[in-house]
This record gives C-alpha cells, sequence and structure tokens, in this order.
C-alpha cells in the first residue's frame, strides 16, 4: 500500500494550509533512488488526469509485489484550484504552469512551483497529465519541445497514446513544469487527452495501460510489456489550425477523433439572433482530427479543431 | 485632437469591443510616443491616468504646444473592465501575453496584433502597467534588457527608481520586450494597486509622462524637474517576507525612508487575535512595495526595501 506524505504546505490567513500530497509506493524491500512522478492537476479545471491517478493507485495497491522501484503519484498540485473550478492558482489569478521553476522568495504561485521542483527533483522520469482547458476536446497525445525530441519521442511511444507532437521550441515555454523537469535531468512527458471539468474513462484506462507499459520496459515494474499502440507521429505531416472566422455558436458536424477528408464540413457557426448561419468551418487538408472545440461560444479566432494530416 | 478607432472586435452577443486611440500633433512636426492603458480589467488606476493625460493633452494641443505626435489609447480590455475581470472575459488569457500577436491566431493574438500594428513606427512608447501580484508600490520605471532597450529616454521621466533587470521567459510573450524588438524604445511605468485609483501615483505619474513629452521634444511647456533616476538592479533589492500567515497592518507608506529596525508592519492571527509577527527593517532604505491585502499568505513578500549601499556595484551585462 502507498504511504501518503505531505510534500509542500504554507499556511493560508486564516486556519488552513495549502498543501500538496503525495502517494508513494515502494518495493518490499524498502524506497529505491530510481523513482517515477506521475503528476496531474497544474491546472485546477482538468480532471482526466486525477482519474488516471486514481487507476494507477488501484492497480498498485492490488499489485504491490510488482513494484521494482519507487512510483510517486501527485494528483493534485493546485489544490485550491481543483476544489472550486479554478484553472489558475486562485486569489492570484496566476497560470502555475507559467511560473516554473519558481523561487522561494516569490509570491505564493512561484513558492508552490519551487515546491513541486523540490519534491520531485530527482525522479528519472515525470508524466505530467493535462486535460487540455473547457474549449477543446483533444485525443491522448503528448507534446514534446523538438530540442528534447530525440531524448522523449522513444519514451512516450510507449504511453499508448493516440499521437505525438512535436513542436518548435518557444521562450514563453521555458516556464513550465515539464521544461523545469527536463533542465533537472528529469524526462518530463506532457499527456493532453479529453476536456477541463469533465472526465472520459476510456481515456483514462487507456493511458493506464500506456503507464504501466512504459513503467515496465523502464524497470519500475516486474510486469511484462504491453500490447500498446504506436502513435502517430506529427514530424510525417503537418497541424492544420481552424480558426473561427466569425463570432457565433459553433455547432460540430462531426464526432471527435475521427477521419476527415480534405473540404468535408467540420460544423458551422450560427447566429441565434438572426437565425442565419454565418459560417461553415471547412477542413483546409485530410487527416485525422485530435481537437475538437468543446465550448460552443466562439470569438473570432477561437480555435476550433486541429487536423493532423499530410503535408500539402 | 483625433478621435480615433484603432479596431473593432465583434462579440457572439455582446456590444462590439471598440478600441479608440486619441491623436495629438503631427508626425512630420517632431518625434512621436505612443502610450498605451489598461490591458487588463484590473488596471483602473492606468485607465485613470490615460483618460486624465487626453484632456490634458487637448488643452495644449488647443493652446498650440504638441510639437510632435502623441497617440493615447486609454483601454484595450474594455470588455473586461465593464464586467470585473481580469482577463479576456471568455477564455481568461492576458492581452499582455500575446505580443506580438497573430492575426490567424487566437482571439486575444488577434487583438494584440491588431494593436500592436497601430503601435508600429513611434520613436517612444510608454506602458502603463499594473503589477502582477497583489502589492501597491512607489511609481516605477520598469525597462527590461532587450538589448534594445533606451536608459537614456527612460531616465527623461524623472522618476525615483528605474528598475533594470534581464528579461524572464514570459516577457517575451509581453509588449515592451517586442515593441523593443521592432524599434520603438518602449518602457513601462508601473504604479497603483490593481482595482483602485491611488491619487498621489496618478499625479506622480502624469507629472513624469508630461516632462518626459517635454524632454523629448514632443510638447513645448514648463516643467519640474524631476528626480535624478537611481537605477535598481534585482540584486538591491531587500525582501521582506511574512514568515506567518494572518491579518496583515501595514504600519508605513510606499517612499517611506526607513531606517533599521524600524517597525513596518504586524501580523495577528486571523482567528485567535494573537500577536505572530513583527516585520522590522534590517537596513536603511526606501520601501518601494509593499503586499497590500489585509490577509496575508505564509512567505509572502510583505515589503521591498530599495537598500542605500547596494550589495554589489551596478554594472550592464551584456
Ligand atoms: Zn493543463
Amino acid at each position: 500500500m502507498g504511504v501518503i506524505e505531505e510534500v509542500f504546505s504554507i499556511d493560508l490567513p486564516v486556519g488552513e494550509q495549502f498543501r500538496i500530497q503525495r502517494c508513494r509506493y515502494t518495493p518490499t524491500g524498502g524506497e529505491t533512488s530510481k523513482r517515477i512522478s506521475i503528476v496531474s492537476g497544474i491546472h485546477g479545471d482538468e480532471l482526466e488526469g486525477q482519474y488516471v491517478c486514481f487507476l494507477l493507485g488501484e492497480w498498485l495497491r492490488a499489485h504491490a509485489d510488482k513494484i521494482k522501484a519507487t512510483i510517486d503519484i501527485y494528483p493534485a498540485i493546485n489544490s485550491l484550484g481543483l476544489d472550486s473550478i479554478t484553472r489558475s492558482v486562485p486569489f492570484y489569478n496566476v497560470d502555475l504552469n507559467r511560473i516554473f521553476p519558481g523561487s522561494k522568495n516569490d509570491f505564493l504561485p512561484a513558492q508552490i512551483a519551487d515546491g513541486v521542483v523540490s519534491a520531485m527533483r530527482g525522479s528519472e522520469i515525470a508524466i505530467d497529465i493535462h486535460s487540455s482547458n473547457v474549449f477543446l476536446r483533444e485525443i491522448p497525445q503528448v507534446r514534446i519541445a523538438k530540442s528534447q525530441a530525440k531524448m522523449l519521442v522513444p519514451l512516450a511511444n510507449k504511453l499508448n497514446i493516440d499521437f505525438v507532437w512535436v513542436h518548435d521550441a518557444v521562450t514563453v515555454l521555458e516556464s513550465t513544469f515539464a521544461h523545469a523537469m527536463n533542465t533537472l535531468g528529469t524526462k518530463t512527458l506532457v499527456v493532453e487527452m479529453g476536456v477541463g471539468m469533465r472526465l472520459g474513462k476510456a481515456y483514462g484506462h487507456q493511458l493506464l495501460e500506456g503507464i504501466l507499459n512504459l513503467m515496465a520496459c523502464e524497470g519500475f515494474l516486474d510486469i511484462e510489456p504491453l500490447d500498446v499502440r504506436m502513435p502517430i507521429q506529427s514530424h510525417v505531416g503537418e497541424v492544420a489550425y481552424l480558426n473561427a472566422s466569425c463570432p457565433g455558436l459553433f455547432v460540430p458536424a462531426i464526432e471527435h477523433c475521427q477521419m476527415i477528408e480534405k473540404g468535408s464540413i467540420v460544423g458551422a457557426i450560427v447566429d441565434p439572433l438572426s437565425g442565419q448561419t454565418l459560417d461553415e468551418v471547412i477542413a483546409p487538408i485530410g487527416g485525422i482530427l485530435f481537437t475538437l472545440r468543446a465550448y460552443p461560444i466562439v470569438y473570432e479566432g477561437s480555435l476550433v479543431g486541429r487536423i493532423f494530416g499530410e503535408k500539402v | 485632437m483625433k478621435r480615433i478607432e484603432i479596431f473593432n472586435f465583434k462579440s457572439p452577443n455582446r456590444a462590439p469591443l471598440k478600441v479608440e486611440g486619441f491623436l495629438f500633433g503631427e508626425e512630420s512636426k517632431g518625434p512621436s510616443v505612443a502610450i498605451v492603458g489598461a490591458m487588463s480589467g484590473d488596471h483602473i488606476n492606468q485607465l485613470y491616468v490615460a483618460s486624465r493625460l487626453v484632456e490634458y493633452l487637448r488643452q495644449k494641443e488647443e493652446e498650440g504646444k504638441i510639437s510632435g505626435k502623441i497617440l493615447v489609447i486609454p483601454a484595450i480590455n474594455s470588455y473586461a473592465l465593464n464586467m470585473g475581470e481580469t482577463f479576456w472575459p471568455l477564455d481568461k488569457t492576458d492581452i499582455n501575453m500575446m505580443f506580438p500577436g497573430y492575426a490567424q491566431g487566437e482571439t486575444t493574438q488577434r487583438i494584440a496584433a491588431k494593436l500592436f500594428e497601430a503601435l508600429q513606427g513611434f520613436n517612444y512608447g510608454i506602458i502603463l502597467e499594473g503589477r502582477r501580484d497583489q502589492g501597491m508600490c512607489l511609481p516605477y520605471v520598469k525597462l527590461i534588457q532587450s538589448d534594445y532597450e533606451d536608459i537614456d529616454s527612460a531616465r527623461d521621466l524623472g522618476m525615483r527608481f528605474i528598475h533594470f533587470r534581464p528579461y524572464s521567459p514570459i516577457e517575451t510573450v509581453m509588449l515592451q520586450y517586442n515593441w523593443q524588438l521592432w524599434g520603438t524604445k518602449a518602457l513601462s511605468v508601473v504604479f497603483g494597486k490593481n482595482g483602485s485609483i491611488d491619487p498621489v501615483s496618478s499625479e506622480e505619474v502624469h507629472g513624469a509622462l508630461v516632462r518626459f513629452m517635454v524632454k523629448r521634444q514632443i510638447l513645448d511647456t514648463a516643467v519640474f524637474e524631476g528626480f535624478v533616476s537611481n537605477i535598481i538592479e534585482p540584486e538591491s533589492i531587500m525582501l521582506l517576507k511574512a514568515s506567518r500567515a494572518g491579518i496583515f497592518d501595514s504600519l508605513v507608506s510606499c517612499g517611506t525612508t526607513v531606517s533599521k529596525g524600524d517597525t513596518l508592519g504586524r501580523i495577528t492571527d486571523a482567528l485567535s487575535g494573537e500577536k505572530l509577527e513583527k516585520i522590522i527593517a534590517p537596513i536603511d532604505g526606501v520601501l518601494t512595495c509593499q503586499y497590500a491585502h489585509p490577509l496575508i499568505f505564509q512567505n509572502s513578500i510583505a515589503f521591498r526595501i530599495a537598500s542605500v549601499e547596494p550589495k554589489k556595484s551596478i554594472t550592464k551585462s551584456k
């Protein structure tokens, strides 16, 4: 059984502590320096990772004899946000994933970030599970900065996900948890799947299998590797962004995560007041629709979908 | 004065977002400056200073005193101002984290792109900024070292302190950095307490903006001299933290000269009323910032003191 530990605590003004807890599973022989960290809830409106943490904990409780190295589960980093549907750090209104590596000498969000890094520093691998936000639904995917691709893509391929997206490095992303941990030598994978404020059971089970497989391959579990799917690799094609051309109500025409042909209709933007259809969103390329808008209100520019397809 | 529409952005159900600018003088006559007000819905002090400046410049133009070109945009995010939000009301993104903008991108990237386009070609750029935390501070100039920054023009504001420091990753998507890279001598004036108007700071910033325009030959009027600005690098600021959480009482105001041993603030237990902590100045200096919410978190920065004797000599690193 796992041991629940508090890794960071700070007093809030009125009779409460902000805390970060983890559940640590160790082999029967005791703790090992080899360890992996499973992380969720850096954004308080993303819950898919919480379900994966539960499923993994449930599996580990039932298979304690299979554990070969230390496994830490951190389901709730932004605990204030999770319990109040707040994406950012409440009160400060700061995106925790834009403040890493943080600092002990700065405001609360930076101290939380510093506490997270201190707790996980030294892990061999970290898996940071996000679920997009309330606006978009994503198929299970891992996003990797180009500079890290060589090291991280082989690891991502073990996670039973559908898509590995290698993107160009952007300076602003140097303030993310993943960048901070990769810089410290922890191989950190960022998973995006599902939609904010909801949970999808199927995706949770899919990622659980991937995490078990990765842990089997990397020497954390004494089990046979699982038979997992090979993700589509972004370098073989291109990503097309579908942004709303006008404000209105976006009504999707198709299901999420399906193959789509060039020129087909992804959805319509309609005007509830006049009863007019303002625009049709057309697929500019053929391929797989891996992102689809879940929240119907759109402004000009709002992302309504992303398609991965062959280079045009 | 010309009242111009910078851009107009439609909403699904609300009246369109109309961003307006006020234009004075002509480019051919002299140097140009653009002044940007509230990019967030809680930057009310910034809105106040900008709109007051518009009224001041309107009078000066009637008197024939404008010798360059001046553009003032008091509010960008009026959607947030009109509903007590901080960021873009739908997706909660910060417009000042979207520069240089992207015309084919997400909503706030498009808004940033339209604004950025309107800000091109000015000799000088001044961003009226609020703080990014719960503090309040003595108004100061924030100048980041992008390699294109211009400290000489920053001195012409005559403000007491210029915080001069390397940029952090998130600043690469903020307006100041991008404006500098695109060739405008851009700086930020940071002041006030978010969500409120401080008359003393507002007066000081108004005076500094007018002084800047006079010194840079954009405006022709008589002004008092300001401060010979002290250049402050991060190492010459001392942070005083609250070791306990609770109810916070400050006994001083920003700008006060403090001596080692002075009591600056007190923290009491929010439930029992027990006295938990006295925050004492450990050095001599000037109080530049303080926590400005009555409830304080453990380890929050309660005060910042600019030390009169910097720990390190101040040199610019390139
Ligand atoms: Zn997230």
